[in-house]
Formats: C-alpha cells, sequence, structure tokens
C-alpha cells in the first residue's frame, strides 16, 4: 500500500475522484481543496444525472456527493451508483447534516458524511477513512 | 409563524456568515413587515417546505457580495461573476442547510429547495400571503439581510 504525499493511504499512485454538486461554487471549492493533496485527478458533475453518467465512464476512486441538487437529488445519486457498483466509495457532502438524513444517506450505500462548509482537514480525514473501509 | 424556527434561522445564518465573512458579525435590527425586504443587489432564495412552508430570502448589495465572495473564493473578483452569484447562493443554502439541521434534529420536518439567486428585478412580491421577519447581519464585509417568510402549518 502505498502512501501520498497528500497522506492518503491509496492502493495506487493516483486517486481519480468525482465531485458532485450542482454549486459551480462547491464545485469549485473542492476541486481546489482536492488539488491540495497531491496525486489526485478531479472531475466534476453538475447534477445526479450527469454524475451517474460520469461514474459509468471514469469509475472514480472515490465520489463527493452533495444531496440538494435540482432533478436527481443526491442520495438517491447514490443509491443508484452503488446499485451499479457495489465498490463505489462516496463521500456526503452537505450543510443538511440532520441525523434522519445522515441515517439515509449512509443506507443509501455513502460511506462517510461531512458537513459544509468543507475544511481540508475534514475532507483529508473523511478520504482516508473511505479508501480504509470495507465495501460490500 | 414558529418564532422558535425564525430564531433558528437567524441564529445559524449569522453563525454561519461569521465563519465565512470573518467572526465579527453583530446583529442588527430585526423587524416584522409586510414583505421581504430586498433590492440590495444580490438576492438568494431558498424555498422551504414540510411543517414550515414559506422562504428565507438573503439579500446584499453588490459591494458585500463581492467582498464576502472574496473571502469564500480566496481572490478577488471584476464584478457579480456567475461565481461571485454561486457563492452567495452557497452562503445561503449553507446557512438553511445547517438551521434546517437544528429544526429537524428537534422532531420537526422541513426541508429545503436548491437556492435560486435572482437577478434586481425581484422586490419581494408577497405572494405567499403571510408576514416577513428581517433581521439584519452587520460583517466585516456589510450588511447581509436575512428575510424569514414561513408559514407554521402545526
Amino acid at each position: 500500500m502505498q502512501t501520498t504525499a497528500g497522506g492518503f493511504e491509496v492502493g495506487k499512485s493516483r486517486l481519480t475522484c468525482l465531485i458532485v454538486d450542482d454549486s459551480a461554487f462547491m464545485r469549485f471549492r473542492l476541486r481546489r481543496l482536492m488539488d491540495s493533496f497531491e496525486n489526485v485527478i478531479a472531475t466534476e458533475a453538475s447534477n445526479g444525472v450527469e454524475a451517474l453518467s460520469e461514474y459509468g465512464r471514469l469509475r472514480p476512486d472515490i465520489v463527493l456527493m452533495d444531496i440538494v441538487m435540482p432533478g436527481l437529488e443526491g442520495v438517491e445519486t447514490v443509491r443508484r451508483i452503488r446499485a451499479a457498483d457495489r465498490t463505489a466509495r462516496v463521500i456526503m457532502v452537505s450543510s443538511l447534516s440532520y441525523q434522519e438524513k445522515v441515517e439515509e444517506a449512509l443506507a443509501a450505500g455513502a460511506l462517510c458524511f461531512i458537513p459544509k462548509p468543507v475544511t481540508t482537514e475534514a475532507l483529508r480525514d473523511a478520504i482516508n477513512r473511505v479508501l480504509v473501509a470495507t465495501v460490500v | 409563524m414558529r418564532l422558535g424556527f425564525v430564531k433558528t434561522f437567524v441564529d445559524a445564518s449569522a453563525e454561519l456568515i461569521g465563519e465565512v465573512a470573518g467572526p465579527s458579525v453583530k446583529m442588527g435590527a430585526v423587524s416584522m413587515r409586510e414583505r421581504p425586504d430586498v433590492g440590495g443587489g444580490v438576492t438568494t432564495v431558498v424555498c422551504l417546505s414540510g411543517e414550515a412552508q414559506g422562504r428565507v430570502i438573503f439579500d446584499l448589495d453588490i459591494l458585500t457580495a463581492l467582498q464576502i465572495a472574496k473571502r469564500m473564493l480566496g481572490e478577488p473578483s471584476p464584478g457579480l461573476t456567475p461565481m461571485v452569484r454561486s457563492a452567495i447562493a452557497e452562503l445561503a443554502s449553507m446557512a438553511i442547510g445547517r438551521a434546517l439541521s437544528r429544526i429537524n434534529d428537534s422532531g420537526a420536518c422541513v426541508t429545503m429547495g436548491p437556492p435560486v439567486v435572482l437577478a434586481g428585478e425581484y422586490r419581494g412580491e408577497n405572494t405567499a400571503g403571510f408576514e416577513t421577519m428581517v433581521a439584519a447581519v452587520m460583517t466585516e464585509c456589510g450588511e447581509v439581510r436575512i428575510n424569514v417568510s414561513i408559514q407554521d402549518l402545526h
């Protein structure tokens, strides 16, 4: 197992990430945070439908997923990604962090939940946790 | 209007704005009005549904929006760009999301839609038919007016 300069423990040299958020600002912000870690390649989707398409095309190592989005919202998008790929590693990123919503997201297949606004430390910790999590 | 809900929206918003725009945040005047206090130039509306229906509106003047966006983006913007509008919309979304998390953890069920940034033509039409609590939050970047217009269904 390799350790990147960004502190991730990953089984390969690069970490690929799909950022899903309808907010252009949040995609910008999350991409900046991801870019601050080395060996990360981030791509973006601005809604759930686009996320499903990009996930199928790229099969990223991790997904950062918003909840409140027009059209196909985040929890249902996670459910569909996990139905298509049981090994998908998804981190929910949302300001809606009440217990019922967090439980709903985890039940849909997300492995971790971090509240907005996102800090570098919270994101790094979440990525480290989902990368070592057992997915079934 | 359930005042506990309104207080949660205002408190969570002030707290979130403080985290984003700088810690020196003071509450200004709070008033009840027939319609939202908007027209500053950058207006973001978030609609609510569930046990409390209505909307929360963030209203800022352009200079304040640019200053807050500069802190959120980490760089100045040449004007009211789509990215600046998106940053302000996200500020409102995060604040209301935090408020709803507290409200729902206390046993209620209120949900929110995506934030919508409105252009200058919006003047706070009172289509919902109920009053608005307006709270001014004074930040290092300028004033943010938070308009809470909700109808309690219980």
